[in-house]
């Protein structure tokens, strides 16, 4: 596991007052968007009884555990204890955090908890991105790189030529013609993965018939991902020798 | 005046289908706690003289004894929902309803057992019921994102069908047997739209805070 920047979901998906699970390397994050629109990813537990904050839910810009109703702002400081409501918190009570920033479209986290001083992502801020969909596949971010850097880009707007292949240690970008989009890949355990897929253009031009291109293109690189690797789900017919 | 009755697990989803619908349309009824769990109610003589199947939920109306949920929830659509907002009266949203109603007694069917496995100890096999339950799970997921980029917000049509009370339980409680709504971002907020349905009600497993 290297320390660095990962995707952990796509911005847009996130709707504000909103939480949800995630994973990176088998660990257990809750990422969640509060009131005024900023996002946020913590460990995904609470101090107290160590229940999953992604099970509570948001209320303004607290995040509330659903097993007792402790509650942590958005610095992710415990601030109200129901069972003790006149209890003035003291401030050792808080969440382990990820540095997280949303670029490309896609909140990234830097998966070392309560860093100081994570590297610079590298991304331009306000590069404009299609958001089209987060694909979860059975199989390790080694496999689905595998594939990546193996698939044609999928025709949109100006394609031609051949497909143009780019990648860092996150995110590939398949390019062709005037057409490119970028796959951010979430290591979630040893074997899956999640691809967050954007088109490089804004949403005027890509919205609807270009994400479901994608979106479409996206289904089969799972398809062939995954493969003949699931456990179950074809039926083999034994013959006899 | 006749009286609705149902008989009720308050653990089983299928139970859960038939009570948030009637909450929905608002109608009262009289409700028959039956001890499927530990008890094993359902399979007694009386039951099995209501339903030879074994199975709950079951609704009778004086005479008239229906079982099998999405019987029960076609049934009462048509008998009480008299703008047909819930099972759409125009043939294309009719079929596209019917086909989810049927993907919801079938395909997570699956679901349904691995839940059963997990909480009350009945036989099956886990690998197998939890692949399939997921299998099931993706082809909604994948269904709701493209409805997405159609800026459509329910299964079916531009509100709210018999499809999407019927689809909702078996997601919702899928964390009962270990499934996370994590690979799921388009049912994630589908379901916070189901939620929002006026008559909505939760069960046990479903939060009432989200």
């Amino acid at each position: 596991m290297e320390t660095g920047w990962y995707p952990v979901a796509l911005a847009e998906g996130l709707e504000r007052g909103t939480s949800t699970g995630a994973r990176l390397f088998g660990r257990e994050l809750v990422v969640w968007r509060d009131s005024a629109g900023a996002s946020h990813v913590w460990e995904d537990r609470c101090p107290h009884r160590g229940m999953r904050l992604s099970f509570g839910f948001v209320r303004d810009n607290h995040i509330v555990c659903l097993y007792h109703g402790w509650q942590y702002d958005t610095a992710a400081q415990c601030r109200y204890i129901p069972a003790h409501p006149d209890l003035a918190v003291p401030s050792t009570i808080r969440v382990a955090t990820y540095p997280s920033i949303e670029r490309l479209g896609i909140v990234w986290a830097y998966n070392e908890l309560d860093s100081g001083a994570p590297q610079d992502i590298g991304f331009a801020e306000r590069a404009p991105v299609t958001p089209v969909r987060s694909l979860y596949v059975d199989a390790s971010a080694a496999k689905v790189f595998d594939a990546l850097v193996l698939a044609e880009c999928p025709s949109l707007k100006n394609a031609g030529g051949a497909t143009q292949r780019s990648r860092t240690d996150a995110l590939v970008s398949l390019k062709r013609g005037g057409d490119e989009i970028l796959v951010a890949v979430q290591p979630l355990s040893d074997v899956e993965a999640a691809l967050h897929i954007v088109i490089a253009g804004p949403p005027d031009v890509h919205s609807g018939d270009s994400q479901k291109r994608v979106s479409a293109w996206g289904e089969a690189l799972r398809r062939e991902i995954e493969g003949a690797a699931r456990p179950t789900g074809e039926v083999h017919h034994g013959v006899a020798p | 005046m006749s009286e609705i009755s149902l008989y009720d697990f308050e653990l089983d989803e299928n139970c859960y289908k038939v009570r948030l619908f009637l909450s929905v349309l608002g109608l009262s009824y009289r409700k028959v706690p039956v001890n499927m769990v530990p008890g094993r109610e359902h399979l007694a003589p009386a039951l099995m003289a209501l339903n030879p199947r074994g199975s709950l939920p079951i609704l009778t109306n004086s005479d008239f004894v229906l079982s099998e949920a999405e019987a029960i929830m076609t049934y009462l659509a048509r008998a009480h929902d008299n703008g047909n907002a819930w099972l759409p009266a125009e043939p294309k949203a009719r079929g596209l309803v019917a086909m989810w109603l049927q993907f919801a007694s079938r395909d997570l069917h699956a679901a349904f057992l691995a839940r059963r496995l997990a909480m009350f100890d009945e036989p099956g096999d886990e690998v197998a019921l939890g692949f399939a339950a997921r299998s099931a799970f993706r082809l909604m997921e994948d269904h709701m994102t493209a409805r997405e980029f159609d800026r459509a917000a329910w299964f079916v049509g531009d509100n709210p069908s018999l499809a999407d009370l019927a689809l909702f339980p078996a997601i919702a409680l899928s964390r009962d047997f270990g499934v996370e709504h994590e690979a799921y971002p388009a049912l994630r907020r589908w379901m916070r739209r189901v939620r929002t349905t006026p008559g909505f009600v939760t069960m046990p497993g479903i939060p009432d805070y989200y």
